[in-house]
């Protein structure tokens, strides 16, 4: 069976990017059409339990892993709200000096200025805030007393949260849909706005009219063909999908960059045995920042979650593993992200993605370094053990690539933008060089290694395309107040 | 195996499957846990995934302070009385 839906805009991909786009374009009257691979995802059917909800919320049950030395586990989140419906919420504006970067070398006009009302009307949608001291828990309150003792600047984090009781669960599922992710934030004001939102729809080929995309076909869940035509197709697919869906259909590889340039900000974490309770999931998992380091390419955030998950991430084996986790409720842990230069890529072998990515030389360098960080930090915070994932006897300063267990949540990079057509897949406005209808809105185009969660960053980069392509300016949040203060202007009037 | 562990192995994708099963075979059989111990990655994948089902047995987490059922009901409540979605 085929059916054909004729819209302005067809979408495929509802997450970071994919749901802001469309809920921002049928906002502004246009008609859209929303395709996703994965399911709505029930809350009601959320069990706090991870090896479930990694099977049923994450793309391979959160088992992608990467081939290159170290091999590195890349969960990705499959459903509608993509990732962000198992991110740990943390919000962080692009830095600036990230956007000069992009200006210089990718030649991007992406400055502060430009980007500001976008981050503004992204952090407004999704109730961005700082997580308070009392929700962030005894975790974050351990890493603060650590940081404050050796004079690390750090802070709480801000995350898309409304309401949060500090379920602990952010990447299994929030059970209280506390987490404003964009499957129940922006995705609903597509529907309210007239989107038609299509699940389990896997977009394979793209309607192509000579140098023009005309819509895309995806082959539903029951068997039967749904072929959406529409002015402009936005891919919104992720770092390790979109390039590939282009690749299929001999799009956008004339730059040579597709598929390659993938940053991944490398991660890894290490635990610590407290003398106090610490429940680490109690309370929000990823709510405390180090960002002492950061202009050398190392944030430091903490991390939580249940004993099962602590259990299959505590590096220990054995007895020293069980010993360890029967004081799981004094048990604290710490993460480390690397802003990385290591660039790997990514192409299709039949149907799977395969990833390529191995540690450089300056990045194997930074994740020792912040292994022997986080150790110090421990370690002023009163730890009693400290846990670093490497192998029994090895110290971090001695730790060679193979030694590392490393996992990575944010890759970026792969259809890169870059104003130049032999540079780049897409150009400053998110268009695939030498083709009309056709855009692209995920972390792919994120030229380079950001250093913080790329949540907001992509989110932001999906409003400044709807408003493109809407052809109006993106509302600040002065224009928001002028508009508030003449509307209650004509309300008083009217009372009057 | 739990049904849990079970569905999360199932959701891995191959070659993955296979190879995760037959170390948590070998790692359930003390002959494949003497054989493991020389293969230390392939010893650390199988530990980790079978924690990670152990772990989960709410009888265990329990003991240790986490109650799933507990957290899901909060949710379940805050959804219902606060109308969130």
């Amino acid at each position: 069976m085929s059916r054909t839906i004729e819209a302005d805009f067809c979408i495929v991909g509802a997450g970071a990017g994919g749901a802001v786009a469309a809920a921002e374009l049928a906002e502004g009257g246009a008609s859209v059409v929303v395709l996703e691979q994965g399911e709505h995802h029930d809350p009601d059917n959320f069990t706090a339990r991870p090896p479930e909800m990694l099977a049923r919320l994450y793309r391979d049950g959160g088992q992608t892993t990467t081939l290159g030395s170290p091999p590195i586990l890349l969960p990705l989140g499959r459903g509608l709200g993509g990732t962000t419906l198992v991110n740990s919420g943390t919000c962080f504006r692009t830095p600036a000096h990230v956007l000069k970067r992009w200006a210089v070398e990718f030649g991007l006009e992406l400055d502060e200025q430009a980007m500001s009302a976008c981050f503004w009307r992204v952090e407004q949608s999704l109730s961005v805030s700082e997580v308070t001291p009392e929700l962030a828990g005894a975790n974050a309150a351990v890493m603060r007393r650590g940081a404050q003792q050796l004079g690390w600047s750090h802070g709480y984090l801000r995350r898309n949260a409304r309401g949060c009781v500090g379920s602990g669960v952010c990447v299994f599922g929030c059970p209280t849909s506390a987490k404003q992710h964009t499957g129940i934030t922006y995705i609903p004001r597509a529907v309210r706005a007239g989107a038609q939102i299509v699940t389990d729809a896997d977009v394979r080929e793209l309607l192509r009219d000579g140098a023009r995309v005309r819509g895309a076909v995806a082959r539903l869940g029951d068997g039967s063909r749904l072929e959406v035509r529409a002015s402009e197709v936005v891919l919104a697919c992720g770092a390790i999908h979109t390039p590939l869906l282009l690749a299929r259909n001999r799009i956008g590889s004339s730059s040579g960059q597709l598929g390659r340039n993938l940053s991944l900000h490398p991660a890894t974490a290490a635990f610590a045995l407290m003398d106090e309770e610490v429940n680490m999931a109690h309370g929000v998992p990823q709510s405390f920042y180090v960002d002492e380091f950061a202009a050398d390419g190392l944030m430091l955030e903490t991390v939580a979650g249940p004993p099962a998950y602590a259990a299959m991430s505590l590096p220990l084996r054995g007895d020293r593993h069980t010993q360890a986790m029967a004081c799981y409720s004094r048990l604290a842990q710490l993460g480390l992200m690397v802003s990385d230069s290591s660039r790997g890529s990514v192409h299709a072998l039949g149907e799977r993605p395969v990833i390529r990515y191995s540690l450089d030389a300056a990045d194997l360098a930074r994740v020792r370094i912040g292994l022997e960080r986080i150790e110090q930090l421990l370690r002023a915070a009163g730890a009693r053990e400290v846990y670093l994932p490497l192998p029994p006897g090895v110290a971090a300063h001695a730790a060679r690539a193979r030694d590392l267990r490393l996992m990575a949540f944010h890759p970026l990079g792969t259809a890169r933008a870059d104003a130049r057509p032999a540079h780049g897949v897409v150009d400053g406005r998110l268009a695939v060089h030498g083709l009309r209808g056709l855009r692209i809105a995920d972390g792919s185009v994120v030229p380079s290694s950001l250093g913080v969660n790329p949540q907001l960053t992509i989110m932001a980069l999906a409003t400044r395309l709807a408003f493109q392509l809407l052809e109006r300016p993106v509302p600040c949040e002065a224009s928001i107040q002028a508009e508030n203060v003449e509307l209650s202007t004509t309300t008083s009037t009217t009372t009057t | 195996m739990s049904d849990g562990l079970d569905r999360f192995l199932a959701a891995s994708p191959q070659p993955q499957r296979s190879g995760l099963r037959l170390l948590i075979m070998l790692a359930r059989r003390p002959r494949g846990a003497m054989l493991l111990k020389c293969l230390p990655l392939a010893e650390e994948a199988a530990g980790a995934t079978l924690a990670l089902g152990r772990y989960d047995d709410p009888a265990i987490a329990t003991r240790l302070g986490w109650d799933a059922e507990a957290v899901v009901a909060r949710g379940r409540r805050l959804r219902r009385t606060e109308g969130r979605p």
